[in-house]
């Protein structure tokens, strides 16, 4: 397995070794125009002489691109001078009349390509065009006229320098995501590995300390109460999944819901996700974590209350009970003083904004229960 | 006790954990048989000492407990699996359960709670908490929305609703006053949900060894 930095850094090799390969052949076809006109040119020894340059600097070239990690913007601009030069060098080799009636091709003809195209894969869709336009801008200024020629050069110059570039951001952004994705794969097996050390060690003996402490009874069972407390946060912390979101907005409502359980609160859920859409997701997490608050403030010291999370297909169902006190038929004015309707009330609200009922059961005694209803099909965060 | 004292053993990997619960049912009139470590020598004890009750830790070291309370349960008709693990891990709770287990208690119950939960599994009871109602609920409804399980059980109507009171944390005896039934007929819904259960997921893995040519001895 390659380290993400790795991956980073070999998304644009096969294109640096594409830009190179390109340079290679063009110089071939380059001396093999050479070739064709020798001793036509007004200068012949200064033909061969560009053509033995163009080599030397295809060489240098392919050396720094396939070595060298990051290819340095300096040099892919020195390479592109160098390229525009050999191009200059053409206005001495060729006669006027090879230059402005037969258009004859300058000498370094198709391999000038190789520049624009290193220049996309340094710099992406800017460079690309903008070493195609300089090139052309040579292009135009050694022949000294405007012609649909040269306008076609232009045109096929910007146009590669345009979709190479295109080529390199793409691999970069994919190469950008690859890493991340093993990164956040590193990440998950990391926590996994940290969860099972906590499962063996500190949770085993957290929860030792609690149950022998509880039967010594006196301070033993306060300092049990206390390690009681940290076991089911930490159970709580290394069970939940991370909050994560597919890409279609769902998200698994149970690790939301689980890191509400405590000592006092158990959390019933299935076995497999219950996916809704993410927005019902934070709301129905926030209703449960108001619901388990107003059964620590109102239900009594030693209520205990139950969540059960229900995956209906077509709905999800929600329950908070718990065994507290509960509220007498008579008494719902005091209740509503107390705040306790006030709570309903926003639940109430809550639940309707997501289309779905709440109902609430309660009777002195029997402690109260909440079922949310919320449906499912075709719903998405508004 | 009157008859002989209930024979119980305890698989932990963890050895604080393995011999504080061992004493505990010692001082309170069980027979611990045996202890182990691990799934592999969980399984070799037990076809020795004849538990009556295994309690079963899935987090093993080496092995799973998954697979030891299968291998338990298809062996030893006589003897009972009670999942005694940590809270949150769900899928590997209703694997134990589906496998043969009888029921399912977290770590972080009370001396007593264990005591109680020991007696019921060796009379033939269902040890259910809230968490476990939840995840045998979810596995049935996941079932009956699955199109390939065309074979696979449902639960009546009247278990739905033993289960769902389960999982909200209520007591047989709650349930029974709630649900204006007897406590014994309410124990039976429960046990008999488990059982539909584990019926199918053996149907299953023999289905599946047939398909995959398991169940021919490689000698012949």
């Amino acid at each position: 397995m390659s380290s993400p930095r790795a991956v980073r850094k070999d998304a644009l090799k096969p294109l640096w070794r594409a830009a190179v390969l390109l340079r290679a052949i063009t110089w071939l076809f380059a001396a093999g125009v050479v070739l064709a006109h020798d001793g036509e040119y007004a200068n012949t020894v200064l033909a061969w002489g560009t053509i033995g340059a163009m080599a030397l600097w295809t060489v240098a070239t392919s050396v720094y691109y396939l070595r060298r990690s990051k290819v340095a913007l300096w040099f892919t601009l020195v390479d592109l001078g160098v390229c525009c030069a050999l191009m200059c060098m053409s206005r001495l080799v060729l006669t006027h009349d090879q230059l402005t009636v037969q258009v004859v091709p300058l000498v370094p003809t198709v391999w000038v390509t190789a520049v624009v195209a290193v220049g996309a894969v340094r710099s992406g869709m800017v460079g690309g065009t903008a070493f195609g336009a300089v090139v052309s801008a040579f292009n135009y200024g050694v022949r000294g006229y405007f012609d649909t020629d040269l306008t076609r050069d232009f045109v096929l110059l910007v146009g590669v320098g345009f979709v190479v570039g295109l080529a390199s951001t793409t691999s970069k952004q994919s190469a950008e995501r690859l890493a991340m994705a093993m990164r956040a794969e590193a990440a998950t097996a990391e926590r996994e590995r940290l969860a099972r050390t906590i499962h063996d060690s500190v949770l085993q003996v957290l929860a030792r300390v609690r149950k022998r402490g509880r039967e010594l009874g006196g301070e033993a069972a306060e300092l049990a109460e206390l390690a009681g407390t940290q076991e089911v946060a930490l159970r709580a912390l290394v069970a939940a999944a991370p909050l994560e979101s597919t890409a279609n907005g769902q998200a698994d409502l149970r690790p939301r819901i689980q890191v509400l359980a405590t000592n006092r609160y158990q959390v019933a859920v299935p076995a497999t996700p219950v996916l809704v859409p993410e927005c019902a997701a934070a709301e129905l997490a926030y209703l449960v974590r108001e619901a388990l608050e107003n059964v620590d403030r109102h239900a009594g010291d030693e209520a205990r209350a139950w969540v059960l999370v229900e995956d209906l297909g077509d709905e999800v169902v929600v329950s908070v009970r718990d065994d507290g006190v509960g509220i007498a038929a008579g008494r719902l004015d005091d209740a509503e003083a107390q705040g306790r309707l006030g709570v309903a009330r926003s639940i109430r609200g809550r639940v309707a904004e997501l289309g779905g009922t709440a109902t609430l059961e309660t009777s002195p005694g029997q402690g109260t229960e909440w079922e949310v209803r919320i449906p499912m099909r075709g719903r998405n965060c508004g | 006790m009157a008859e002989r004292a209930i024979s119980v053993m305890v698989v932990d990997d963890h050895p604080i954990w393995r011999d504080g619960v061992a004493r505990d049912l010692s001082e309170r009139g069980f027979e611990v048989r045996a202890t182990a470590g691990d799934a592999p020598s969980a399984v070799r004890i037990a076809r020795v000492v004849r538990p009556d009750v295994v309690l079963m830790d899935l987090n093993l070291g080496a092995g799973s407990g998954v697979d030891a309370t299968r291998e338990i349960t298809a062996e030893l008709a006589e003897t009972k699996v009670l999942v005694l693990s940590a809270s949150g891990e769900h899928s590997d709770v209703l694997e134990a359960v589906k496998a043969g287990a009888s029921g399912y208690l977290v770590k972080s119950a009370s001396a007593e709670e264990l005591v109680d939960a020991v007696g019921r599994t060796a009379v033939g009871d269902a040890v259910f908490t809230a968490g476990l109602a939840g995840l045998v609920l979810g596995e049935y409804r996941r079932m009956a929305a699955a199109p390939q399980e065309t074979s696979a059980p449902r639960l009546t109507d009247r278990e739905t609703d033993v289960l769902r009171l389960v999982a909200k944390g209520m007591t047989a005896r709650q349930i029974a006053d709630r649900l204006v039934l007897s406590h014994r007929t309410v124990e039976n819904h429960v046990q008999s949900t488990l059982r539909k259960l584990q019926l199918h997921n053996r149907v299953e893995l023999a289905r599946y060894a047939i398909e995959h040519g398991l169940d021919t001895d490689p000698a012949q």
